[in-house]
C-alpha cells in the first residue's frame, strides 16, 4: 500500500494490484453453462505443471498455456467474449473506474468468541469465576434450542470476502500495475480477483472502456502511466492555494 | 643550525643517508565523495513484500526529488518547513523547529518539528513527500546523540525554543556533520516516558537521579538483545544498490 496525493492536496492509500501472466482459457456458452449469461474461465499467476493430474491440465493444453495457480470465471455478454488464450493486461482498465476487489481474507484460525464476532466477554474481576472471554447465554428458555447460525466459536478467515466500489487510480503499462484506492481483503502477495463494480452508483461510470479487452499487438500505443485527472504527478510542482 | 653535508654519528662513521619522510597528502576531493548520504526512507523494511514495489515507489521518490530539492538533515537538525496552507492569509505557513524523529519508508515518509512558541510546545509531523511542501530549508545541520529526540517534552523547554527567524548557519560541504553531545536536563517526574530504562538506551540526558533508581531501573534491560540473530538486519549491501540507483538517477 502506498499513500498517493490528488491536486487539492489530499491524501489518499492506495492499494497495488500486479496482473500476472493472466490469459483466458475457456468459453462456456450460456445454454452449457445453464446460467443467464456466458462465462468466460479466466487464469492468473503461472506455476508448476507437475503437481496436477493429466485431467486437470486439459483445461491448460486446450488454451495453450503454461498452467495457472487460480482460475476463476466471469459472467460475460455475448458481445464481450474473448478467444481462449489471449493475455490480458492492467491497461483492460482505466484510472477514474470503480472494480470490486474479491480476495481470500487472512486466515486466523479457530478462534473464539470475543475475536471472531466481537462480543464482549466479561469483567476481568469483581468474583468472576473462570469466564473472562466466553459467550454467555447462547439462547432463550422459550425456545428451548440453539438457532441455527448461532454465532460461536470457529475457524475463521480464509474465505472470499469483495470490497466493492474502488477507484482506479493508476495504471501502470509496463509492469501490469493497478493502482485501487483503499484496502483489499488478503495478504500480501496473495490472488485476487478484479471486476467491473455492481454497485448502482457506479453504473455509469466507464466511459469508453477498451472492449472487449486490451490487446497488446493491437494499433493503440498508451503511455508507461496513465494517471487519473485528480491525481498530482510528481513532475508537476508543488501544489499552491491561490 | 648544523652543516648536514658533514654530519658525523656518535660512532665517529659517516652517517647513513635518511631519506625525507613521504609527504602526507590529504586529498579532499576524496574525502568528499567518501561521504555518502542515502535517506533512511529508500531502505526498504524487511518483509515479504516483492521488490518491484519498493522499485517503482523509488521512482516516484527520485522524481519529486527532481521536481523539489529534499535536503540532507538528521534527527536534531534545525529546519525550517513551508507548506500551503488554504486557511492562512499568505496561502502559506513558516515553522522552524528541530527534528525530533524521522519516521516511515518510501513515498510516506515523515519528520517531526518541535519548537516552543509563547511557552507552548508545538510538534508537527510532516510528509516528506507530500505536494503541499513548498520549500524545506536547514537552518543548522548537525546530530544528536540519539536517533529519537522524544524526551525533549520532558526536557527543560529551553532545550526546544529556537527563534522563528533564525539565520541559516553557514558551514563547508567537505566538512563532517558535526555531533552535538549535549546533555539535556529534564524536568522534574513523573515524564512521559521512563527515559531511564535501558530499552530507550538514551544517552543525550543528564540523568539527576539518585543511584538507587538508576540501579532499578537496570532491572529491566535484556542484555541477550544484542545476540539474538533473528534481529539482526544487515542493510549494507543493498544500500550499495540503491545509492547506486539513486544518485545515478538524480544526476541525469
Amino acid at each position: 500500500m502506498m499513500p498517493i496525493w490528488t491536486k487539492s492536496g489530499k491524501k489518499h492509500a492506495v492499494t497495488l494490484l500486479k496482473v500476472q501472466d493472466c490469459h483466458v482459457l475457456r468459453y462456456i456458452s450460456k445454454e452449457e453453462s445453464g446460467g443467464k449469461t456466458s462465462k468466460l474461465l479466466v487464469g492468473g499467476k503461472n506455476a508448476s505443471p507437475f503437481s496436477k493430474s493429466e485431467s486437470a491440465m486439459e483445461i491448460f493444453k486446450e488454451a495453450g498455456v503454461p498452467r495457472k495457480q487460480k482460475v476463476t470465471t466471469f459472467n460475460v455478454t455475448d458481445d464481450a467474449i474473448i478467444k481462449p488464450g489471449t493475455p490480458l493486461y492492467a491497461a483492460h482498465f482505466r484510472p477514474g473506474q470503480f472494480v470490486d476487489v474479491t480476495a481470500k481474507t487472512i486466515g486466523k484460525g479457530f478462534q473464539g468468541v470475543m475475536k471472531r464476532w466481537g462480543f464482549k466477554g466479561q469483567p476481568a474481576t469483581h468474583g468472576q469465576t473462570k469466564t473472562h472471554r466466553r459467550p454467555g447465554a447462547i439462547s432463550t428458555n422459550k425456545a428451548a434450542k440453539v438457532y441455527r447460525g448461532k454465532k460461536m466459536p470457529g475457524k475463521m478467515g480464509n474465505i472470499y470476502r469483495t470490497s466493492f466500489g474502488l477507484k482506479v487510480w493508476r495504471i501502470n503499462t509496463k509492469h501490469d500495475i493497478i493502482y485501487v484506492n483503499g484496502s483489499v481483503p488478503g495478504h500480501t502477495n496473495c490472488l485476487v480477483k478484479v471486476k467491473d463494480s455492481k454497485l448502482p452508483t457506479y453504473k455509469d461510470c466507464n466511459k469508453n472502456p477498451p472492449f472487449p479487452t486490451f490487446f497488446a499487438d493491437g494499433d493503440e500505443k498508451l503511455p508507461e502511466d496513465l494517471y487519473d485527472e485528480e491525481i498530482f504527478q510528481f513532475t508537476d510542482p508543488s501544489v499552491t492555494y491561490a | 643550525f648544523s652543516f648536514s653535508g658533514s654530519r658525523i654519528d656518535s660512532d665517529g662513521k659517516p652517517a647513513k643517508f635518511q631519506p625525507p619522510p613521504k609527504p602526507v597528502i590529504i586529498d579532499k576531493q576524496k574525502q568528499r565523495e567518501e561521504r555518502r548520504f542515502l535517506s533512511p526512507e529508500f531502505i526498504p523494511p524487511r518483509g515479504r513484500t516483492d521488490p518491484l514495489k519498493f522499485y517503482i515507489e523509488r521512482k516516484d521518490m527520485i522524481q519529486r526529488r527532481k521536481v523539489f530539492n529534499i535536503p540532507e538533515f538528521y534527527v536534531g537538525s534545525v529546519l525550517a518547513v513551508t507548506t500551503a496552507d488554504p486557511y492562512a492569509s499568505e496561502k502559506s505557513n513558516r515553522f522552524v523547529g528541530i527534528c525530533i524523529q524521522r519516521g516511515g519508508k518510501g513515498l510516506g515518509a515523515t519528520f517531526v518539528l518541535r519548537n516552543v512558541i509563547e511557552d507552548q510546545g508545538v510538534e508537527i509531523c510532516y510528509e516528506l513527500y507530500s505536494p503541499r511542501i513548498q520549500a524545506i530549508e536547514v537552518l543548522k545541520l548537525e546530530k544528536r546523540l540519539d536517533d529519537n529526540l522524544m524526551y525533549l517534552r520532558d526536557a527543560l523547554p529551553e532545550y526546544s525554543t529556537f527563534d522563528m527567524n533564525m539565520k541559516p548557519v553557514s558551514r563547508l560541504d567537505s566538512e563532517e556533520i558535526p555531533v552535538n553531545k549535549l546533555q539535556v536536563r529534564m524536568k522534574p517526574k513523573p515524564w512521559s516516558k521512563r527515559w531511564e530504562r535501558p530499552k530507550y538506551n538514551i544517552k543525550g540526558i543528564k540523568f539527576e537521579l539518585p543511584e538507587k533508581k538508576m540501579k532499578e531501573a537496570q532491572k529491566w534491560s535484556q542484555p541477550w538483545l544484542e545476540f539474538d540473530m533473528l534481529r539482526e538486519y544487515d542493510t549494507s549491501k543493498i544500500e550499495e544498490k540503491i545509492w547506486k540507483e539513486v544518485s545515478e538517477a538524480l544526476q541525469k
